[in-house]
């Protein structure tokens, strides 16, 4: 496998902010690697570094064998990016927003013409090819940013928060035309705060928080490693914490009290599920351990401001 | 500067998206220049008559003509601009393709100094069938040629104000204390021979009197050494212009 991005210490600063507090990571060719983190984690500025609209304040950072920098016209030829905010042309219709995107990237008319029929099937956009941009509902038009990040057969596609503010169906649609695009041997770089969303579409995935990051890996075994296969949610009052615990640490491999609930974390429940049930307890709840769990034990469960 | 031959494509996009709009936008072009044609040169004009040995109009055009450049140019560089950084976020789509951001802000002010130049020959066009027409098709050719190169400066004067406007009020303070006096002591309605001496200093400061000056003489085909002087004065100022705007937007757009 090739790499397609690394970065060594990467660093950005807004002033006296540091947004990004020298990081390193690889990413390989064709995968999908994915960037998570609650709001202000550094996300957003660690992609627009790699996909050259933020210049990099300090440390490496090597894109496709290049050094990513603003002026770099090649690198922005062979990326495409799907932005958090829906930065369509509202001035003009469906097909003239493609077809001014398909120039910027010197895309001769002809060609143009056939890649944006192509992509508006892709997208299940056919039937709106002539409409204005403001007729469009919210996941159209998230599906058509895709299909202008397409026009120029993008080696690298960097999708920041793809799906935010979307139905299920239309956040769907977006995951499996990702998914498509991934078996064609796209490389993806993405950012979300929707942990379903990592873990439907990322090979690996970084926990960013305040700057740095705090875990890599793959999915599947973060959430094992880190929390294991089941969470077994406890709503009692905090007087009886001691107790419980006492009764229950036995069986489990971690607990945390957060608000008014008890967690505990665990590789098999049935024997703490046989222990709650001669407990007599009430108000519990078992499912399985999710990278939400790892996300919010790595970031904390309190709210990030 | 990273210039390219991509500010073409930023220039074609305003067009595509002007297609929409071209309607309302000539009345306007055409409405404010023209209030003061016939306020100005008919209704003015009737009381003054002759000056230096022509009607009142054909001192009054060649000065509304540049002015309804300036006008056209700085609005469509304050307020068009503004909106496709802040409310449509155009630029940042256009920075992500291989238009770099200087490439964005040189074609946003070619497309500005176009603008200009459409209320310009629109504005000649209105005047030429009131009867006041320029010396020769050259005069007409080399107007066109002058409302582009003033269409450029004003275009970029106004790209580094909205480089940093926090929002539109801010606007005003550029419209109001200087597009605004600039209109009026420039000598587009009346010489400056008889202002006091400050004002005329004062003017000489002012990018609209040389072009005023220039226009005059172009639509008259009466070239004056003095000419020179008002070509300089523009071809730097613009130059320093086009350089600050570009380079303070660069700034604005690139964090």
């Amino acid at each position: 496998m090739n790499i397609i991005v690394s970065a060594k210490d990467l660093t950005k600063k807004f002033g006296s902010l540091t947004a990004v507090d020298g990081i390193s990571f690889e990413i390989q060719e064709g995968e999908c690697f994915g960037f998570l983190g609650p709001n202000g984690a550094g996300k957003t500025s660690t992609i627009k570094m790699i996909h050259c609209v933020s210049p990099v304040t300090s440390g490496t950072l090597i894109v496709n064998g290049m050094p990513a920098h603003i002026g770099n016209r090649a690198l922005k030829m062979m990326a495409g990016v799907i932005p958090q905010e829906i930065a369509l042309d509202p001035d003009l219709t469906v097909h003239e927003n493609l077809i001014i995107f398909a120039k910027f990237f010197d895309i001769p008319k002809r060609e143009a013409k056939k890649r944006i029929a192509e992509l508006l099937e892709f997208i299940e956009l056919e039937q709106k090819r002539n409409s204005k941009i403001d007729s469009l509902s919210t996941g159209m038009k998230r599906r058509l940013l895709i299909a202008r990040a397409l026009l120029n057969h993008p080696k690298l596609i960097v999708a920041d928060e793809p799906t935010t503010g979307l139905d299920p169906q239309a956040r769907h649609l977006i995951w499996q035309r990702l998914r498509q695009l991934k078996s064609q041997g796209v490389t993806l770089i993405l950012t979300t705060q929707y942990m379903e969303e990592a873990q439907q579409l990322c090979d690996r995935i970084v926990i960013m928080h305040k700057a740095k990051i705090l875990k890599e890996g793959v999915p599947s075994k973060l959430v094992e490693e880190e929390i294991g296969r089941e969470v077994v949610e406890i709503r009692i009052p905090k007087e009886e914490d001691d107790k419980v615990i006492g009764q229950l640490s036995s069986f489990s491999c971690g607990h945390e009290r957060v608000g008014d609930t008890l967690y505990f974390y665990c590789q098999d429940e049935q024997h703490l599920m046989r222990k709650l049930i001669e407990l007599n307890l009430h108000n519990y709840l078992t499912r399985p351990a999710t990278l939400e769990d790892v996300f919010l034990k790595l970031t904390g469960r309190s709210l990030i401001e | 500067m990273n210039l390219s031959y991509r500010i073409y494509y930023v220039f074609l996009r305003n067009l595509v998206s002007y297609k929409r709009f071209v309607i309302p936008t000539f009345l306007v072009s055409l409405i404010e220049p023209l209030f003061y044609l016939i306020t100005f040169g008919i209704g003015m004009g009737a009381y003054i008559g002759y000056f230096g040995g022509k009607p009142y109009l054909y001192f009054l055009v060649p000065g509304v003509l540049v002015s309804s450049v300036m006008l056209s140019s700085t609005f469509e560089c304050l307020y068009g601009t503004f909106v496709k950084i802040v409310h449509e976020k155009l630029y940042d789509s256009l920075i992500a393709t291989p238009i770099s951001a200087e490439d964005a802000v040189a074609g946003d002010i070619a497309w500005g100094t176009f603008r200009g130049m459409v209320s310009g020959i629109l504005m000649m066009t209105v005047a030429i069938i009131m009867g006041v027409i320029p010396g020769s098709i050259l005069s007409v050719l080399l107007l066109i040629l002058l409302m582009v190169f003033i269409g450029i400066l004003f275009a970029s004067l106004a790209m580094i104000v909205t480089s940093f406007s926090p929002n539109f009020d801010f606007f005003n303070y550029y419209t109001e204390l200087v597009i605004m006096p600039m209109l009026f002591f420039s000598g587009v309605f009346f010489p400056l021979d008889r202002f006091p001496a400050w004002m005329k200093t004062l003017s000489i400061f002012m990018p609209l009197t040389h072009a005023v000056n220039i226009s005059r003489a172009i639509f008259s085909g009466e070239y004056k050494p003095g000419l020179i002087l008002n070509f300089s004065v523009i071809f730097v100022l613009e130059a320093v212009a086009f350089y600050i705007g570009i380079k303070s937007m660069k700034k604005r757009l690139i964090k």
